[in-house]
C-alpha cells in the first residue's frame, strides 16, 4: 500500500510536469521551420523570404507539426526504458527463478507496449501533418513498429505455453533478447542507406529544450507510476487468490 | 552439467576435446538423418521454388520497363526467411517427437554444445537450399539486364546472413516447438527479430547485383552491420540456450 | 495575430487537427488507463475486506 501512495504521488507530480511542458511547448517554445510556402504575394512576415519562383513568393513555413515532438519522444524513450527494465527482470527470473521477477517482467512489458502504441499514434500523426503521408517507412516509424511487433510477440509467446515454469523461462528469454534486438534496429534502420532522406531539422533553442526536458521527465515518472500501479494491483490479486483457496479448505 | 563433465575430464584439455567430440557426433546424427529421410532440403527446396511462381505472379502486371533487379535482393531474401522458418521449426518438430531433446538433455553433453551443433546444422541446410535457389531465381528473372556487381559479395552477404537467422532460428524454434501453434510463433517471434539483419542483408545483396560507384563503400557498410549483429545476437542467443532448453 | 502574417497562419493551422488529435489521444490514453487501473484496485480492495471478514468470521 505504502508504494501504491508513492506511485500515486509519482503521478500527481508527473501530471504537473508534462502540464507544464504542454503549456511551455505552446507558448514560449520557439516556432520551429520546416520547408517553405508559396505565397502570391508579399507579406510582412516575420519568417524570411527565402526565394522567389515563377508561381510567386517562397517564404519559410512555421512548423506546428512539429509541437508533436515534445511528447513523441518523451513517451518514446520511456517505452524503451521500460522495454530493457522488463528484460532486466527477464534476466533477474533466468538467475534467481523467483517468480515475482516474472510478474515484474510482464508488467514491465505491458506498460512498455501502451507507450510504444502511444508513440506510433503520434508519430503517424506527426508524419501526416508534417510530410503529408499517414505512413513513410522512414527510420523512427520503422524502429518503433519493430518494437511493438516484439512486444507483441512477446504477449503471443505467453499466451501459447500452458506450464508456468516453462512460460516464465521462454518469456524471460524473449525479452532479453528483444531488448538486444531493439537498439540494434534502431541503429540499422539509420544506417542503411534508403531512398527516403532524413528530414529533421536540428539545433534546439533554449526555449524549445525546457518543456522537452520537462515532459520527459514528467512521462518516466508517469511511466513508473503506472508500472507499480499495476504491480501493486498484480500483488493484490494473487494474495487474493491465495485467501480464497485458504477460505475454501 | 557443464560443470561435471569438466570435472570428470580433469583437464580443460580435455574437455574441450570432448566438446569438440559431443558437437560431431550430434552434428553427424543431423546429416545422417537427413541424408536418408532428405525430408527437410526437400521440403524447403520444393517450398523456395514455390514462392518463385508466387513472385512471377506478383512481377506480372510489372511490364517490360521494370527491372527486376531492382528488387532481386528483396525477393531473394524472403524465400530465404519463410524456408528458414520452415525448415527450422522441422528440424526441432523432430527432436522432440522422436524424443532425441530430452535424450540429448540427459546425456552428459554441454548444453551450449548442443545449441552450436544444433545451429550448424541448420545453417547446413539453410545453405543448401540457398545454393540451388539462386542459380535457379537468376535464371529466372534476372535474364534481361547485366550483372554489374562483383560476383563474391553474393556468397560473403549469404554466409553471414544465413548464420544469423540459424543462430537466432534455433532458440526461437527450440521455444516455439514447445508452444501451443508452433509455426506460428515461430514466424511472429522471427521476424521482428530478423528485421535488422533482413535490411542489412538486402542492402548489401542489392550492392552485389547492381555495382555502382561507391559499391564497395555501402556493400562494406551493410556487411559491418551484419556482422554486429551476427555476433551481438548469437552471444546472446548462446546465452540463453542453457535456460531455454532446461525448461 | 498580426493581419500581414494571416496567410501564413493559415498554412499553419492545416496542421493543428493533427496536433490536437496527438495531444488528445495522450491525454485519454493516460487519464483512461490510470483510472482503470485505479478503479480495479479499489475493486480488489474490497474483495479483499470481504475475504478477511469471512475469515474473522469463520474464526469467531
Amino acid at each position: 500500500m505504502r508504494q501504491l501512495k508513492i506511485a500515486v504521488v509519482m503521478l500527481l507530480i508527473g501530471g504537473l510536469l508534462t502540464t507544464a511542458a504542454f503549456f511551455l511547448a505552446f507558448y514560449t517554445a520557439e516556432v520551429q521551420r520546416f520547408g517553405t510556402v508559396t505565397l502570391s504575394e508579399e507579406i510582412d512576415s516575420a519568417y524570411p523570404l527565402v526565394g522567389v519562383s515563377n508561381e510567386g513568393l517562397q517564404y519559410e513555413r512555421p512548423w506546428f507539426s512539429q509541437k508533436i515532438f515534445y511528447f513523441h519522444v518523451p513517451v518514446a524513450e520511456a517505452s524503451f526504458l521500460v522495454l530493457i527494465l522488463s528484460a532486466f527482470f527477464g534476466v533477474r527470473f533466468l538467475t534467481t527463478r523467483r517468480k515475482e521477477y516474472d510478474t515484474k517482467s510482464r508488467i514491465a512489458m505491458e506498460t512498455a507496449l501502451t507507450f510504444v502504441a502511444l508513440t506510433m499514434i503520434t508519430g503517424v500523426l506527426w508524419t501526416k501533418a508534417s510530410w503529408g503521408v499517414w505512413w513513410d517507412w522512414e527510420p523512427r516509424l520503422t524502429t518503433y513498429f519493430i518494437m511493438m511487433l516484439l512486444m507483441v510477440a512477446y504477449f503471443v509467446l505467453r499466451n501459447s505455453i500452458e506450464d508456468e515454469e516453462r512460460r516464465a523461462v521462454y518469456a524471460a528469454a524473449f525479452a532479453v533478447i528483444a531488448a538486444i534486438d531493439a537498439p540494434i534496429s534502431f541503429f540499422i534502420t539509420r544506417l542503411i542507406p534508403s531512398q527516403h532522406p532524413v528530414v529533421f531539422k536540428s539545433g534546439f533553442a533554449t526555449s524549445n529544450l525546457l518543456p522537452f526536458i520537462l515532459a520527459q521527465v514528467g512521462m518516466l515518472m508517469i511511466g513508473y507510476a503506472i508500472y507499480v500501479m499495476r504491480m501493486s494491483e498484480e500483488r493484490m490479486r494473487e494474495r487474493l487468490e491465495v485467501a480464497k483457496e485458504a477460505l475454501e479448505d | 552439467m557443464a560443470r561435471g563433465a569438466e570435472n570428470r575430464q580433469g583437464s580443460r584439455g580435455a574437455s574441450r576435446g570432448l566438446s569438440w567430440r559431443q558437437y560431431k557426433a550430434i552434428l553427424r546424427k543431423d546429416i545422417v538423418m537427413e541424408l536418408r529421410t532428405k525430408e527437410m532440403v526437400t521440403s524447403m527446396g520444393i517450398y523456395a521454388l514455390l514462392t518463385m511462381v508466387v513472385y512471377q505472379v506478383a512481377l506480372s502486371q510489372a511490364g517490360t520497363a521494370f527491372d527486376p533487379r531492382q528488387i532481386a535482393a528483396g525477393l531473394l531474401w524472403l524465400a530465404f526467411i519463410f524456408t528458414s522458418m520452415l525448415g527450422l521449426n522441422r528440424s526441432l518438430v523432430h527432436e522432440k517427437d522422436q524424443g532425441c531433446l530430452e535424450a540429448l538433455l540427459l546425456s552428459p553433453v554441454d548444453r551450449p554444445v548442443i545449441f552450436f551443433a544444433k545451429a550448424t546444422g541448420n545453417l547446413i541446410f539453410l545453405g543448401i537450399v540457398e545454393i540451388l535457389t539462386v542459380p535457379v531465381f537468376s535464371f529466372l528473372f534476372l535474364q534481361q539486364g547485366s550483372y554489374e556487381g562483383q560476383w563474391w559479395m553474393i556468397p560473403v552477404v549469404l554466409t553471414a546472413g544465413s548464420m544469423g537467422i540459424a543462430g537466432v532460428g534455433t532458440l526461437l524454434a527450440t521455444m516455439s516447438v514447445n508452444t501451443k501453434g508452433k509455426d506460428f510463433v515461430l514466424a511472429v517471434l522471427m521476424v521482428p527479430l530478423m528485421y535488422p539483419l533482413l535490411l542489412a542483408a538486402v542492402s548489401a545483396t542489392t550492392v552485389a547485383v547492381l555495382g555502382g560507384a561507391d559499391a564497395g563503400s555501402q556493400f562494406w557498410q551493410a556487411m559491418a552491420l551484419i556482422g554486429v549483429y551476427d555476433a551481438i545476437m548469437l552471444v546472446a542467443c548462446f546465452g540463453l540456450y542453457e535456460f531455454v532448453i532446461g525448461a | 495575430m498580426e493581419a500581414t502574417n494571416k496567410e501564413l497562419y493559415d498554412l499553419v493551422l492545416k496542421d493543428a487537427p493533427y496536433v490536437i488529435a496527438a495531444y488528445g489521444v495522450l491525454w485519454v490514453a493516460f487519464v483512461g488507463y490510470v483510472s482503470l487501473v485505479l478503479r480495479r484496485i479499489m475493486r480488489l480492495e474490497k474483495d479483499v475486506q470481504a475475504v478477511q471478514e469471512a475469515v474473522e468470521r469463520r474464526e469467531g
